[in-house]
């Protein structure tokens, strides 16, 4: 069943892939103009405090600055989440939906199995997403003279992934719970979006600032991991979090009614 | 341990629909057809079986084991064509049943591959280019290559042409003459009877009758019709048990008989009979007259 996910989803993975690497390659391959040129330096620096903060514009002409401010600052966290928000609220109510899950349950495999298994296929695509953007930057970075140091990038990809996890096991979580994929996309995007956005008001609002930990945005990538590294601690916050929504998907789609 | 006992069970949808206090057993051996009208709640009664939906009331045991908590050792057990079958649309055939062949543990390729040419499949085309009785061809070879102790059939011959509808009847009582059991759904009479040793028939829900389909059969209505020398001397018939006159005609009448001919023969052979034939019983219309009755 794990590889069963996989291979069902591999065109997904494929598409996505050759996306994201396409969106790095194009980013990358601006840099250098923007690198040679101190004008947009002081263009940044003449940027109102707020905006700034907002897309999180720091110093823009350093390698870690420039990916941290385009590539890892919303879109490919996003991307990455939004694949696996997809793909995690297909894996349960896409079967039912389509009819085959009664195929599937006829054969002696328990219905936690199904859960913890397409789960886990949900895990490995993702994280493999993640690494192709790891690869992408990592590698072709210097061909356009921007370096980064693999600890930092590799941090600034777990983040991403670790976050993209969390949203698409509670897609997961509501699709099996729910037997909606709708309802799953629904609630697990409005969710990541929410979080992005406490996270990134948070410094502009001070009444935001007393939530900001329960943004897992802000527990995943809020600390710049790209410059800062791995944070371990708010690392196993969205870890308990994604653990806790796998135990939730397995009750949820334990206990319920299958639709014919 | 019987392979089948539904006690009491009792499923009721809130739009309507569903079954109420079914109780039900089925043993080894024997081929069960369950009959009744598309929403009668056959297909409820399956996926119970198969814990795919739970019951309100009641309890559901297969091979005397709960069909809930123990669900993966029953399936292990248990062979299934669901009603609405849905298939993986992006995988052919042979990657269907070599899919279930992974999840069960068996059988070899070999053995789809008979199982196959038997039901005339073509294993190598993809699920979505298949015609709907080839992919019931795949439902159905992935529910019997496991020789399973149970097989749980949902409308098993729609859409298969009558030679292919043949393999299936006999191979279905192949399975039960091995002591193993079939539990049959059908919405066709003819079907039924043709192979199941006993008819179960469910209406809005509850379960109105079980009988043996020999007992279907003694109780068959015959039509007969009788032409004779002399009109005057059919007078006797009217008097005999089981006999009704239905209709006269020239120089005699058409009869129907419940139970056995015998009596009315025996009449017959004091009287100059010119004519005689007998029409076979459509076990569809006894059966189904019964039915009315009890509905009513």
């Amino acid at each position: 069943m794990f590889a069963r996910a996989l291979r069902e989803e591999r065109r997904g993975l494929i598409g996505w892939s050759v996306g994201i690497a396409t969106y790095c390659v194009v980013m990358l391959s601006i840099f250098p103009t923007i690198h040679d040129n101190r004008a947009f330096a002081k263009i940044f620096e003449a940027y109102p405090e707020v905006f700034r903060r907002l897309f999180n514009v720091t110093d823009f002409t350093t390698g870690p600055g420039y990916l941290g401010a385009e590539i890892f600052s919303v879109v490919a966290p996003m991307l990455l989440t939004l694949f696996a928000i997809l793909w995690g609220s297909d894996l349960a109510a896409g079967e039912e939906d389509r009819g085959t899950i009664d195929l599937l349950l006829a054969n002696p495999v328990s219905r936690r199995r199904v859960v913890l298994e397409k789960w886990s296929a949900l895990a490995v695509g993702t994280l493999g997403l993640g690494a192709v953007l790891e690869a992408t930057l990592g590698l072709l970075g210097p061909l356009f003279s921007l370096s980064v140091g693999w600890a930092g990038l590799s941090a600034a990809v777990i983040g991403s992934a670790a976050f993209a996890l969390a949203f698409a096991t509670l897609a997961l979580a509501v699709g099996a719970s729910s037997g909606s994929r709708g309802l799953a996309r629904g609630v697990a995007t409005a969710l990541a979006v929410a979080s992005y956005l406490l996270s990134a008001l948070a410094p502009l609002v001070s009444a935001l600032q007393r939530v900001v930990g329960l943004s897992l945005w802000d527990q995943a990538l809020g600390h710049q991991p790209l410059t800062t590294g791995l944070r371990l601690g708010s690392l196993g916050v969205v870890m308990v979090v994604v653990i806790v929504l796998v135990a939730v998907s397995v009750w949820g789609y334990d206990r319920r009614d299958l639709a014919t | 341990m019987v392979p089948i006992a539904l006690t009491g069970v009792t499923k009721v949808y809130r739009g309507g629909g569903g079954v109420r206090d079914l109780t039900l057993e089925v043993d080894w051996g024997e081929v069960f057809g369950f009959l009744g009208p598309n929403g009668a709640g056959k297909t409820t009664t399956i996926r119970l079986m198969l814990d795919l939906i739970r019951p309100q009331r009641g309890a559901v045991r297969l091979f005397g084991l709960d069909a809930r908590r123990d669900a993966v050792a029953v399936h292990r057990r248990l062979g299934y064509l669901p009603g609405e079958l849905a298939l993986y649309e992006r995988l052919s055939a042979r990657e269907t049943l070599a899919h279930v062949a992974r999840l069960r543990g068996g059988p070899d390729e070999a053995t789809v591959e008979r199982w196959a040419s038997e039901l005339d499949l073509e294993l190598d085309r993809p699920v979505r280019a298949l015609s709907r009785g080839n992919r019931q061809k795949v439902g159905l070879v992935s529910a019997f290559m496991n020789e399973p102790d149970l097989l749980v059939l949902d409308e098993p011959t729609v859409g298969l042409d009558p030679l292919v509808q043949r393999t299936v009847h006999q191979r279905v009582r192949e399975v039960a003459a091995s002591g193993r059991t079939v539990f049959l759904s059908s919405h066709v009479l003819s079907e039924v009877a043709e192979v199941a040793d006993r008819v179960g028939l469910i209406r809005d829900g509850r379960l109105v009758a079980i009988e043996r389909v020999s007992d279907i059969r003694a109780r068959a209505l015959h039509v007969v019709d009788v032409r004779v020398g002399s009109t005057a001397t059919l007078a006797a018939l009217d008097a005999l048990e089981g006999v009704t006159v239905r209709q006269r005609v020239d120089h005699g009448v058409r009869l129907e008989v419940v139970g056995g001919l015998n009596p009315l023969l025996a009449a017959l052979a004091q009287l100059d009979v010119l004519d005689l034939s007998v029409h076979e019983p459509s076990l569809e219309d006894v059966f189904l007259s019964y039915y009315d009755g009890v509905s009513r």
